[in-house]
């Protein structure tokens, strides 16, 4: 190789490596982005000013197939459907960390919740809950109930759960639940006393 | 600052081209490709386990990771320091034995010897890789055991874990093939018209015979075994459809002409078993109404691109499944109940499918396998129907088919869990929102199987599965009397 050559290559050596630390700043830098804007949104949306309110959540075990009734205190803010959000993300903060008795993947979040007449409630959940949701008959149907029962707790006028995904019907949760029906408070009522 | 920002701009682009051109350039130079997977991995078959190894292509050679090899067979501590490569590995119940490399060398030690490879050893992203030709020789110094390699077939066999298989053609009317193991086996078996070929990723099947093997019979014209791309494959040809059924708990497969009415396809469910009356004649005369007859379908779930859970990240449900359903139907078949299997091969069905299909053989008994790894023990369930809008009469409404059954359904679950129970696997019966049982007009139980004992891999243990499958059978069968016969 001629000296011209050599020294090309070594400019171009260094231009590569200096590039590849630009890349490393990047990527740190919009992953650092990413959270801060994840931290807001989650910052923003439920919280609100207000003494925090008892709320009742039944929270699913994994290891023995079965729904705890505990109770923790959120803030609420006064909106009813923001209200039911607030609830259903509390529920969901207690499924994200991996060490939970039931997590159901990262990410997972509700959207939005919102009511069909009185008693009808449709809650959103983002794409993330589903693709990233354990698959199996007993982790789905856990999830759900959890949900269905969780929301009537807090609001008893909610009779029936309907769940989308990312706005949209899906036919099941992770291969197994079925998310084109209605879920009926008093039906999951029944199985969670079978479960208990 | 518009122009500094154009000219920095510029310059990113310039940088970015040349380095690209400059990256492109050094792979070229060590010949370094990654090869897709499943395309070129190595088998290795142990007795504890079979796994397969991804290969790394380098300057035309094959090369596999050395961590990727050993750490089935026991721990593995790799560490590596500039260019030297030092690797512990400690068998079961043993010693650490010592392993060191230098990249781009091709002499290390083995257990203290020196040890001379066919080619450079390679260092690459903090993984160390050996060529292929001798991973063979190293497995057998590191376990002491002998161990034989077939190179082109990219298989290794560990200890003397080779599995044969013999032939033996029944000239019936139709003629059968029946295919024997000394151990249950678990293929995936593709048919079309004309063949049946069954493919062989975990089993370490090997041929003693000829490897072709030519028939004058009527039907079946040959089988012929090949190994390729770390797996083996029995290649059975004919002159007319065929279908493969398993027998004697996975130790028998059964190579004989699908009925004409239901052709064999990749697609379409498999056969069900012939009617009991007059199975051997297949004279085209006008057709009786058929006898009813108790017919038990079973459904190993989820196949083809839907693995449905990852049981473990080389375990997929699809696979643990379909193993269940075959034990089922062989323990239903020791107690006198013929079985079908919905699918037996990995392939795709719709969940609506699954519930047409089923509703058209109009079973006796549906009862879907499901296998996960969370919780423990077995889940028995029926289905949890909808708000019901029942229809008159006459037709049943698809989303709530089920209701009119669910007492039998329930019935069997109480059944089963008592088979459960009594052979002491924790067990509980739920009423679950699954698919696509709320659309199945014949009682219908779902199965979902979870590790006994929180070992994950006991999930698909011969001894766990036969325990469960013989619950199952023995559930069916105590309330057989209960469940009417259909009229197919
Ligand atoms: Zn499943």
């Amino acid at each position: 190789m001629t000296r011209r050559v050599l020294v090309m290559f070594a400019v171009l050596a260094a231009i590569a490596v200096g590039l590849g630390f630009y890349a490393l700043h990047l990527k740190r830098k919009v992953a650092r982005d990413e959270q801060l804007a994840a931290e807001q949104q989650r910052a923003l949306a439920p919280l609100s000013n207000g003494p925090p309110t008892t709320v009742t959540l039944y929270i699913a075990s994994d290891s023995d197939g079965t729904l705890r009734r505990t109770q923790v205190n959120v803030t609420l803010p006064p909106e009813r459907t923001e209200r039911d959000r607030a609830v259903l993300r509390a529920l969901f903060e207690q499924y994200l960390p991996s060490s939970s008795p039931h997590p159901i993947g990262a990410g997972a979040d509700v959207r939005d919740v919102y009511l069909l007449g009185d008693d009808t409630a449709v809650v959103d959940t983002n794409a993330a809950f589903a693709d990233a949701h354990p698959s199996g008959v007993l982790a789905e149907e856990l999830t759900v109930a959890s949900i269905v029962v969780t929301l009537n707790a807090n609001d008893s006028k909610i009779g029936r759960v309907k769940i989308l995904v990312n706005g949209q019907e899906r036919e099941t949760l992770a291969g197994h639940a079925d998310l084109r029906r209605f879920y009926e408070a008093s039906n999951i009522g029944q199985v969670v006393k079978d479960m208990q | 600052m518009p122009l500094s920002g154009r000219r920095s701009r510029l310059a990113w682009a310039i940088t970015a081209g040349s380095a690209l051109l400059f990256a492109a350039l050094l792979t070229r130079q060590t010949g370094v490709h990654a090869q897709s997977p499943g395309q070129n991995q190595l088998t290795v078959y142990s007795p504890r386990t079979s796994y397969s190894v991804p290969l790394l292509e380098v300057n035309g050679q094959p090369y596999a990771g050395l961590v990727e090899l050993l750490e089935p067979l026991g721990s593995v501590d790799a560490r590596i320091d500039g260019k030297k490569y030092k690797l512990h590995f400690t068998p079961p119940g043993g010693r650490p034995l010592e392993v060191q490399f230098t990249g781009g060398k091709d002499k290390g030690k083995v257990r203290g010897n020196g040890y001379k490879l066919p080619a450079n050893f390679i260092l690459q992203n903090g993984r160390g890789y050996l060529p292929l030709s001798v991973t063979s020789d190293l497995v057998s110094k590191l376990l002491a055991t002998d161990t034989e390699f077939h190179a082109a077939a990219r298989r290794l066999f560990i200890g003397n874990i080779q599995l044969r298989y013999t032939l033996e053609l029944h000239k019936d009317n139709p003629s059968r093939l029946l295919l024997g193991f000394s151990s249950p086996v678990n293929p995936s078996i593709a048919t079309e018209p004309g063949r049946v070929r069954l493919t062989f990723r975990r089993e370490p099947i090997v041929s003693t015979g000829p490897e072709n093997v030519p028939y004058s019979d009527p039907l079946i014209s040959g089988a012929s075994f090949s190994e390729h791309d770390g797996l083996a494959e029995l290649d059975v040809t004919g002159t007319a459809p065929m279908m493969a059924n398993f027998a004697d708990g996975g130790r028998t497969i059964i190579i004989t002409g699908a009925p004409a009415a239901a052709p064999v396809t990749q697609e379409a469910p498999a056969p069900l078993p012939p009617a009991p009356a007059n199975p051997q004649n297949p004279s085209p005369q006008p057709r009786q109404p058929a006898a009813p007859r108790f017919l038990v379908l079973i459904d190993p779930a989820h196949g083809g691109s839907d693995i449905g859970a990852a049981i473990t990240p080389s375990l997929p449900e699809k696979d643990v499944v379909l193993a269940l359903a075959r034990r089922v139907q062989h323990e239903l078949a020791n107690r006198g109940i013929a079985a079908g299997l919905l699918r037996n091969s990995d392939v795709a069905i719709t969940l609506d499918q699954r519930a047409t299909w089923t509703n058209a053989a109009r079973p006796a008994l549906y009862i879907a396998l499901h296998a996960a790894n969370t919780g423990q023990g077995v889940h028995v369930f029926t289905a949890m129907l909808p708000a019901a809008n029942l229809s008159p009469q006459g037709f049943l409404p698809w989303d709530t088919a089920q209701a009119a059954f669910l007492d039998l359904s329930g019935s069997v679950a109480g059944s089963v869990a008592a088979e459960l129970e009594s052979r002491k696997l924790p067990n509980a019966t739920l009423l679950a929102p699954l698919r696509p049982m709320n659309n199945i007009a014949a009682p219908a139980i779902a199965v979902e199987i979870a590790p006994p004992a929180g070992n994950v891999d006991e999930i698909a243990s011969a001894a766990y599965q036969e325990q469960v499958a013989q619950s199952i059978a023995a559930g069916v069968a105590a309330v057989r009397a209960k469940l009417p016969e259909v009229r197919p």
